[in-house]
């Protein structure tokens, strides 16, 4: 069975929708800036952060303001809205949802603590209505009108390519015939300290794959596919042809300089693919900026493609990292790549780190061929997932 | 000198939760990474906290920081030359 | 779909001391409570850290996470105003760090998810151990849930009027899933499934039971009071019933407002 891609839907600092996306990355803008204005934070560190607050993201979706909806649930509504349209799913079928997220509301329920550590009998409890990972997945189908399975996945910074295997899986056996699946994470000054804490936020913009990378910017957003199966459909963007989930089983937080983990998810999704690493047009890698994933990364490009290593970029330089919603992001960057023969540049890039020699591409392309993209997707907890999408 | 060092292993113990260790049980010349003690990235960050928050002595990175990071001895030297 | 089970425990029945089952100092000092607990449990439940790398799958379920050091960094990044924050809290914060822990303590590469769905995370990292299996995927997966509970959210949710019906609790429970029937096999889980609407007992029984002696654990609440994975001490309880000699349970659970979930546990052969 042929696992059909059929709609897909984004929201990051670079805009809400398929088209304000690639609008900019064609033309090169990033969409970090200087220092967050909608997130209350001291930190002035660059983030890729949509400026639109959650008053205003109630208003674009039509929302009740008094919902007081989490800004991660904001997100992936906008998303799974636009993916739902985008793949005209039957309403009358069985639409599963399979959404991944980190940090939940945590938004809100930083605002709740800073008065509740205060005085316990302080903080509006609206704002700890949505702390746990599963509200945004119930609020974002009962929004969207899904009624199927539902489950929600948190495995950090891979959690939503997990989304996206999870999705195929339920297909397979038969327990949705639709599945909207992939992530949403919203800024949070939890996350923005923690990143802070282990001393990997650049303070500059983020340079994937540089040899002088200095760590990441985080961002935000939502990315999401629509999975059919192929019988089922007429049409579609491409398939997910394979896919896999490993553990470097290294280190908690760091990935292994041999790149193991990244090495065995890739080989995986490949084999289970059936194909060979010479026929893959492009991957979106994992590509975080910090010292650690670029050089474990490269390791495991090397090992997997050997001299012969397709062009590859990081769209972390224009979103940010978004965490567990950036593997759905980056899953809708590489249908579209399929769909419209788009490479995507890697911003920021100088010199290539000696011990590789990679070199990522650098400009937006959109006049060649692509049948078959690899996406990687790393995280803490030595989880490491690779998709491998094909024409 | 001796008196920082003991200091520094106190708050090394404390801070790091190293359980069933005395200050006694640290050579303060022992290497703190890998062999020795044992201690990996993640403490690397926290001894970084350590001399911000007692000594008010800042580092940049774990990187640039590795011979400071020796051990308890070039620790306490680095408190030593940079406090202000 | 169907698999086999060879051990179930909750954190209760670990009687070895934590420094047995994780004899490393350096990976045991960064541990929450919580951590310890499930990590232990996990350990126990597989007989031995020697046995982790025999895994094909790490699959755990978890409601609100690891969620002392959750609270620890938030309350450091409040009182300190977002300076000379320790990361280890942060850092043990992630919903997958008991995954994660394990494949660390093993070196085990494998397939390592976790389901974080409130009152059925335990339910989908079932069925997702149920598809490994029939998938092929793997052979022996090890399933976990766990929560704990704090004050702080305890007392939060006191706030709501949680308490007033209910009490509150926290558990971990891990299950040795095996593809293949052994003389290890104590129970084999049969079924299951997510119904679009709630069921009486009368329909639990009529839809699912297929063996005269079947019993129904039907929102079953044990001394461990409620959390969000409460209901993986049904399927403790199940397994337990046949392994003394009941031939079939069936377990219905509708928690904290969760869509409702069917397992089905049988007696070997």
């Amino acid at each position: 069975m042929r696992i059909a891609v059929t709609g897909v839907g984004i929201v990051t600092a670079l805009g809400i929708g398929v088209e304000c996306n690639i609008a900019s990355m064609r033309s090169g803008v990033s969409g970090i800036s200087p220092a967050a204005t909608i997130l209350r934070t001291s930190n002035l560190l660059p983030v890729g952060e949509l400026k639109l607050t959650n008053d205003t993201l109630h208003d674009i979706c039509g929302i009740p303001r008094r919902e007081h909806l989490s800004r991660t649930a904001l997100l992936g509504i906008l998303a799974v809205r636009e993916a739902l349209t985008d793949a005209r799913v039957d309403p009358t079928q069985r639409v599963g949802l399979v959404s991944s997220t980190s940090v939940g509301g945590m938004d809100l329920t930083e605002h709740f603590y800073a008065e509740y550590n205060d005085n316990n009998s302080a903080g509006r409890l609206r704002d700890v209505r949505m702390h746990d990972c599963a509200a945004s997945t119930d609020a974002i189908a009962r929004y969207c009108g899904i009624t199927g399975y539902r489950t929600t996945i948190s495995t950090a910074c891979s959690s939503a390519a997990n989304a996206i295997i999870a999705g195929a899986r339920l297909l397979k056996h038969n327990i949705v015939d639709s599945v909207v699946v992939g992530g949403s994470d919203a800024l949070s000054a939890f996350t923005l300290n923690g990143f802070k804490s282990l001393m990997i936020l650049d303070e500059g913009a983020c340079r994937a794959f540089d040899a002088s990378r200095g760590g990441l910017n985080l961002g935000e957003g939502a990315g999401y596919i629509v999975l059919q199966r192929s019988e089922d459909v007429e049409s579609c963007y491409c398939h997910l042809a394979g896919y896999a989930n490993r553990n470097d089983a290294h280190h908690q937080t760091a990935s292994s300089p041999t790149g193991n983990g990244a090495y065995l998810a890739m080989s995986e999704a490949l084999s289970r693919a059936g194909i060979t690493p010479a026929r893959v047009h492009y991957v979106n890698a994992h590509g975080t900026g910090t010292p650690n994933n670029d050089a474990s990364e490269s390791a495991a490009l090397v090992r997997l493609f050997g001299g012969n290593v397709p062009p590859f970029s990081s769209t972390k330089g224009f979103t940010g990292h978004t965490l567990a919603a950036a593997g759905g992001i980056e899953a809708v960057l590489s249908v579209l790549s399929i769909k419209h023969g788009y490479i995507y540049p890697n911003l920021n890039f100088k010199r290539p780190i000696a011990e590789y020699g990679l070199v990522p591409e650098q400009r937006f392309r959109e006049d060649i061929t692509v049948d078959c993209v690899l996406t990687n997707s790393f995280g803490f907890g030595g989880n490491c997932s690779s998709l491998l999408f094909i024409r | 000198m001796e008196q920082l060092i003991q200091e520094l292993k106190e708050h090394l113990i404390e801070e790091l939760n190293l359980e069933e260790i005395t200050p006694e049980d640290i050579d303060a010349d022992a290497p703190l990474f890998g062999e020795g003690l044992g201690l990996d990235s993640i403490d690397a960050l926290e001894i970084i906290l350590i001399l911000e928050k007692y000594y008010g002595v800042k580092l940049a990175n774990s990187a640039e920081a590795k011979p400071v990071f020796r051990s308890v001895r070039t620790l306490a030297e680095y408190i030593l030359q940079n406090r202000k | 779909m169907r698999c086999y089970v060879e051990r179930v425990i909750t954190e209760s029945d670990v009687q070895r001391d934590i420094k047995e089952l994780i004899t490393d100092a350096g990976m045991r000092r960064r541990m929450s409570r919580i951590l310890k607990v499930a990590v232990s449990t996990a350990i126990e439940c597989i007989g031995g850290r020697e046995n982790i790398e025999q895994l094909h799958a790490i699959i755990t379920a978890t409601g609100l996470g690891c969620l002392a050091d959750s609270e620890r960094f938030l309350r450091n990044m409040v009182v300190d105003k977002e300076q000379l924050l320790n990361p280890t809290p942060f850092i043990q914060s992630t919903f997958n760090t008991i995954g994660g822990q394990i494949a660390l303590l093993g070196h085990n590469h494998c397939y390592n998810v976790t389901y974080v769905n409130r009152g059925h995370s335990f339910e989908d990292a079932m069925l997702d151990a149920m598809i490994s299996i029939a998938d092929g995927d793997a052979s022996r997966v090890l399933v976990g849930a766990f929560d704990e509970e704090t004050p702080t959210q305890h007392h939060i949710l006191e706030r709501m009027g949680a308490w007033r019906k209910m009490r509150s609790g926290e558990g971990a429970v891990f299950a040795l899933l095996d593809a293949c029937q052994s003389d290890r096999s104590i129970a084999q889980v049969t079924l299951i499934e997510f119904p679009q609407q709630s069921l009486t007992e009368e329909e639990c029984f009529k839809r699912y039971a297929t063996r005269g002696d079947a019993q129904l654990l039907y929102n079953t609440i044990y001394q461990s009071g409620i959390y969000p994975t409460a209901s993986a001490r049904s399927f403790a309880e199940a397994v337990r019933r046949v392994e003394c000699g009941i031939e079939e349970v069936i377990i219905y659970n509708e928690f904290l407002g969760a869509t409702p979930t069917i397992l089905r546990v049988e007696c070997v052969g």
